[in-house]
């Protein structure tokens, strides 16, 4: 019991970050239908932000703990929406009209691009995010192991993606990305800008990114330049889970999908890990082909 | 800062003034094939910045057969597919030997080509067994195999640590894995300790608290660790939350700088590691001078044990071409074999049949309680 | 882009007709095909005399990587079905090719259509329960496919694969007691392989299936109205693209000798999912230009040390935004292009 309740623990905290992730992923699908494969790297470079900030800043000294952190997390987020902006003007909208599996190996291109650029900027080494921003505060409750750090991830995420639902569901602006997620050319005669929309698509979904990374980084102390990859594949197996193009479906699907793998690797075998998470993705996509929450908006093929 | 660069830029002019009489000579292409991007760039960086190190204190002594030593650099980006165009670039572009490559995987489709080009090849981290035993002739390597530092590990579990459970993970690279096997086949002979939990990890994850609640409840008093030093230092900082205080014991990729860096100092006090003497603790003026220029030119020592056995590579390919005066393949494969015997950044080289060093003194090693390592004692 | 307005009037054309170029330019365009095809050929004959034995061995993996890009092609140019897990197949016929050579000394001729069948069967069961899924989410089904083979590749079940360090083909290809492993021999062979495949790939274009398969790609209900059975047609899909992968595994076993599982990674997957895109989803010509570009641009850029993915990652957006139906898109595409511009 103990074991699975430490397990759990666990998953959630690993499940936040995927699930942060995730949403980059469903939201930009949901309004584009794209798979943007360079969120990934946009989440590796908002850990890379984050520790430049860290540890070339005073900030901690100045500030409260707290509050320094705020301000990183903050950073990383603004510079990461900046770049995803960025992305967004130089390698996806010349292709908006293009059939969309175009769009699909310029994403690969931009990943491939802004990993090296990584590789290059902070060197191809592991960098040690400096374990001072956070106290190593540790309790153990009937035997259960849980970090401060584990609670902070899970507060911030849950934060970051009430406030995001909040705006989705019960904003202007949120009604009016939803329109130009069912049809374009329906909500542009709405008034919608939608070319706007994109951009805030593009906006929202790498800062919540960033803020992952930044919270990965500080967990576990230790970044690189080639995690965007492997993560970016499990937020976006996450989204799927969840249902891709459904805000819900992508925090349901991380926190899942994280809850799954801590598990497998606790009562089956770390080393086939992996596959256990995937087999089981294929498995409930058998029984539900459109993920858990299905999806809201009807596929156009 | 400022000065820094200064100096080293008129240490740079000053080497070059000397090298000028050389560089009239045609010079000798060798060639590096290493990881320079993709997932292990920080090796192949590492291993390109010690063969430059030797490169220029080569040259700086005026080459070798009067000639300038000119590296080619070949990015295999740890992908057999690329390893192979690799070597055979190599073998087009008529380099004369090669150091490389880093993973026992990437290496051996390019040691097959370079075995049918007759060019000789050094690997300098490919320590699988099964690489020295296809009968190749022109495949050596400077860095030890993975039976070895086994058989020293149940060595030190035995005798040394005297623990009875011991606990062994790798993360399924070539090099871990055999290790761990080795490790595993070597205590099994040795029946004293029981080998209470094996499993593997994956190479970039960064979450090992389920496999290690699982190892908890085996209590092992002995936990060795087999794969590189990212992770290492996770699982040894995730052990300790999980409030597991077996001894942590790490091969000779897990542990380094970085490592006690990422697990924090108080984490990583009292861990163990088995590994060849470290250059710092060899009697070799030259193992100290080169580490000297290391830490000079990048600001820091290498944060892997391989990056050295690059450079040694490449002292054993300049010695062997010195003293037999030719640049054939084969003449060069068969002094290396039966003749060569120098003293590298490594300590002293020598090469059997198969193309395996000779020798292999294992230490182990603890990291004190400001982070450094000192000489295990128990 | 939700939108799919070009492909809908593509669809359309189809159904008409396309509209006959005049007689005159057809003649002449006519005669430049088998031209330049003639050229390319006596071309790629000679190269291996033409060129250093490394540019002959990045021929021969562009030639592999041609053989499956075709093979996906198959699958999502032709059909659409969405496939980043094909180095699955891919594996499944180089590793039975090395186990089998080894455990029952079978020749690798015979082992090419072996492998080839081995992988079209694990390509009928593996894709049988997963092929109703649409768009993205068979996309995340085929790279979880090929994330578990991998895993279980690298555990080395019942010790066949080797684990990590993975298994060691001591054979070779032999042709009236000449070995083929030099790299000039290698590379008429695998050229000659992807001659044959274009040859027989060109016809099953023309044929029903083929005209089935493309149209089920440009819209399912439609298809299934006419009255074309839009399962079995992707599922067929599925198992030639798989079988054809499988041989091309034979072919890429013989090259390296040592079969990894570092070679199936999911960046490999991608890589073939980009050649079909790249060179034009569809087009035969097309990923034999985008093989060349993912398999030959990186060795031009050899020079640029560790700026060289750098580069290419740029590329690969550049290609995309200059050329978006791809480098050599297919025919129709062309017509139907062309025909879009006049009044």
């Amino acid at each position: 019991m103990t074991l699975f309740v430490e397990q759990l623990a666990n998953g959630l905290t690993v499940g936040a970050v995927y699930a942060l992730v995730a949403l980059g992923y469903t939201m930009v699908y949901g309004v584009m239908k794209l798979i943007n494969f360079a969120h990934g790297e946009l989440f590796m470079l908002g850990a890379y932000l984050g520790f430049t900030v860290l540890v070339s800043t005073a900030l901690g000294g100045a500030l409260p703990a707290g509050a320094a952190l705020l301000v990183i997390i903050l950073l990383a987020m603004g510079g990461v929406a900046l770049l995803g902006l960025t992305v967004e003007r130089v390698a996806y909208r010349p292709l908006q009209r293009a059939n969309r599996l175009t769009a699909v190996v310029s994403a690969l291109g931009v990943s491939i691009f802004l990993q090296n650029s990584a590789m290059l900027l902070w060197g191809p080494r592991y960098r040690a995010y400096p374990g001072w921003a956070v106290p190593d505060v540790r309790w153990s409750v009937a035997g259960v192991h849980v970090g401060l750090m584990q609670v902070l991830i899970l507060a911030v995420a849950l934060v970051l993606m009430l406030g995001l639902y909040y705006v989705i569901q019960r904003t202007f602006l949120g009604a009016a990305i939803r329109a130009t997620a069912i049809d374009h050319d329906t909500a542009r005669l709405m008034g919608i800008n939608v070319d706007r929309i994109i951009q805030l698509i593009f906006v929202i979904g790498p800062a919540l990114g960033a803020a992952a990374g930044v919270l990965l980084g500080l967990y576990y102390r230790q970044i690189h330049f080639t995690m965007g990859w492997s993560y970016g594949l499990k937020a976006f197996t996450a989204a799927i889970m969840g249902g891709i193009g459904n805000i819900p479906g992508a925090m349901v699907g991380g926190l899942l999908l994280g809850t799954l793998e801590m598990l497998g690797a606790g009562y089956l075998s770390a080393a086939w890990k992996d596959a256990f998470v995937f087999a089981i993705l294929i498995l409930l996509l058998i029984v539900r082909p459109t993920g858990l929450l299905g999806e809201r908006v009807a596929e156009k093929v | 800062m400022r000065l820094r660069i200064a100096a080293s830029l008129a240490g740079l002019l000053v080497l070059t003034l000397l090298a000028v009489p050389v560089l009239a000579q045609e010079p000798l292409r060798i060639g590096l094939q290493a990881p320079i991007t993709g997932p292990w760039a920080y090796e192949g960086e590492m291993a390109r910045n010690s063969v430059e190190i030797v490169r220029d204190q080569i040259n700086a002594r005026g080459g070798v057969l009067g000639r300038p030593i000119e590296i080619v650099l070949g990015d295999d980006q740890g992908n057999p597919r690329q390893s192979a165009l690799v070597a055979q670039r190599m073998v087009s572009e008529g380099v004369v030997a090669v150091v490389g490559t880093y993973g026992s995987s990437i290496n051996e489709p390019a040691s097959t080509i370079y075995e049918r080009a007759g060019v000789v090849n050094i690997g300098y981290g490919s320590t699988a067994v099964q690489l020295t035993q296809h009968g190749w002739q022109y495949f050596f390597r400077t860095c030890f195999r993975d039976d070895r530092q086994g058989a020293f590990f149940a060595q030190l579990v035995n005798e040394t640590l005297q623990a009875a459970r011991v606990a062994i993970l790798h993360d399924n690279t070539t090099f871990a894995r055999g290790l761990a096997e080795a490790a595993r086949a070597s205590l099994q002979e040795a029946g004293q300790a029981e080998i209470v939990f094996y499993d593997a990890v994956t190479p970039g994850e960064r979450d090992f608290s389920p496999i290690l609640s699982r190892m908890r409840a085996r209590s092992p008093e002995v936990v060795y660790y087999t794969g590189y030093y990212p992770e290492a230092a996770l699982i040894a900082r995730q052990m300790r939350d999980l409030g597991i205080d077996a001894v942590f014991v790490g091969g000779n990729a897990a542990i380094n700088d970085e490592f006690v860096e990422i697990a924090g100092r108080e984490v990583a006090a009292g861990s163990l590691m088995t590994q060849e003497p470290l250059p710092t603790d060899l009697p070799y003026p030259q193992s100290k001078a080169f580490l000297d220029e290391y830490v000079k030119r990048h600001g820091q020592p290498p944060s892997s044990p391989w990056p050295v056995y690059a450079a040694d590579a490449l002292n054993v390919l300049a010695a062997a071409i010195e003293a037999t005066g030719s640049t054939d393949g084969k003449v060069l494969a068969g002094y290396i074999h039966d003749t060569l015997q120098i003293d590298g950044v490594t300590g002293p080289i020598s090469f059997d049949a198969a193309g395996d060093r000779e020798g292999a003194i294992y230490l182990a090693y603890e990291v004190a309680s400001d982070g450094s390592l000192v000489p295990y004692e128990r | 882009m939700a939108r799919t307005a070009p492909r809908e009037r593509l669809a359309q054309e189809e159904t008409v007709g396309v509209r006959p170029p005049r007689p005159s330019t057809a003649r002449a365009r006519g005669l430049i095909g088998p031209a330049l095809t003639l050229g390319a050929v006596v071309l790629g004959v000679a190269a291996p005399w033409l060129v250093s034995d490394y540019w002959v061995d990045v021929a021969v993996f562009w030639g592999i990587y041609a053989l499956l890009g075709l093979s996906l092609n198959l699958i999502v140019g032709e059909v659409g079905l969405f496939n980043m897990g094909h180095t699955a197949f891919f594996a499944i016929g180089a590793y039975a090719t090395v186990i089998l050579n080894q455990a029952w000394g079978l020749s690798l001729w015979l082992l090419i259509p072996v492998a080839g069948f081995l992988a079209a069967a694990a390509g009928y069961g593996l894709s049988r329960p997963i092929i109703h899924l649409r768009g993205d989410y068979l996309l995340i089904a085929t790279i979880g496919l090929n994330e578990i083979l991998r895993v279980a590749l690298l555990n080395n079940p019942r010790g066949l694969t080797g684990g990590p360090n993975g298994v060691i083909l001591l054979d070779q290809f032999r042709l009236f007691g000449y070995g083929l492993d030099r790299p000039e021999r290698f590379y008429y062979l695998v050229w000659g392989a992807v001659g044959l495949v274009v040859w027989g790939l060109l016809r099953l274009q023309r044929s029903r299936i083929g005209r089935a398969w493309n149209c089920v790609r440009e819209d399912e209900v439609a298809a299934e109205a006419m009255g074309i059975d839009v399962r079995q047609a992707k599922l067929l899909a599925f198992v030639l693209g798989a079988g054809l992968a499988g041989a091309a595994g034979t072919l890429f076993a013989a090259k390296m000798v040592v079969v990894s599982p570092d070679s199936f990674t999911f960046m490999e997957a991608v890589i073939l999912f980009a050649i079909v895109i790249l060179g034009g989803m569809g087009s035969i010509p097309g990923v034999l230009v985008g093989s060349a570009a993912m398999m030959v641009l990186p060795e031009l850029l050899r020079n640029f040390a560790q700026y060289r993915m750098l580069f290419f990652g740029a590329a690969m957006v550049v290609m995309m935004i200059f050329r978006p139906q791809g480098l050599w898109p297919s025919r129709r595409w062309k017509a139907q292009l062309a025909g879009e511009r006049e009044p």
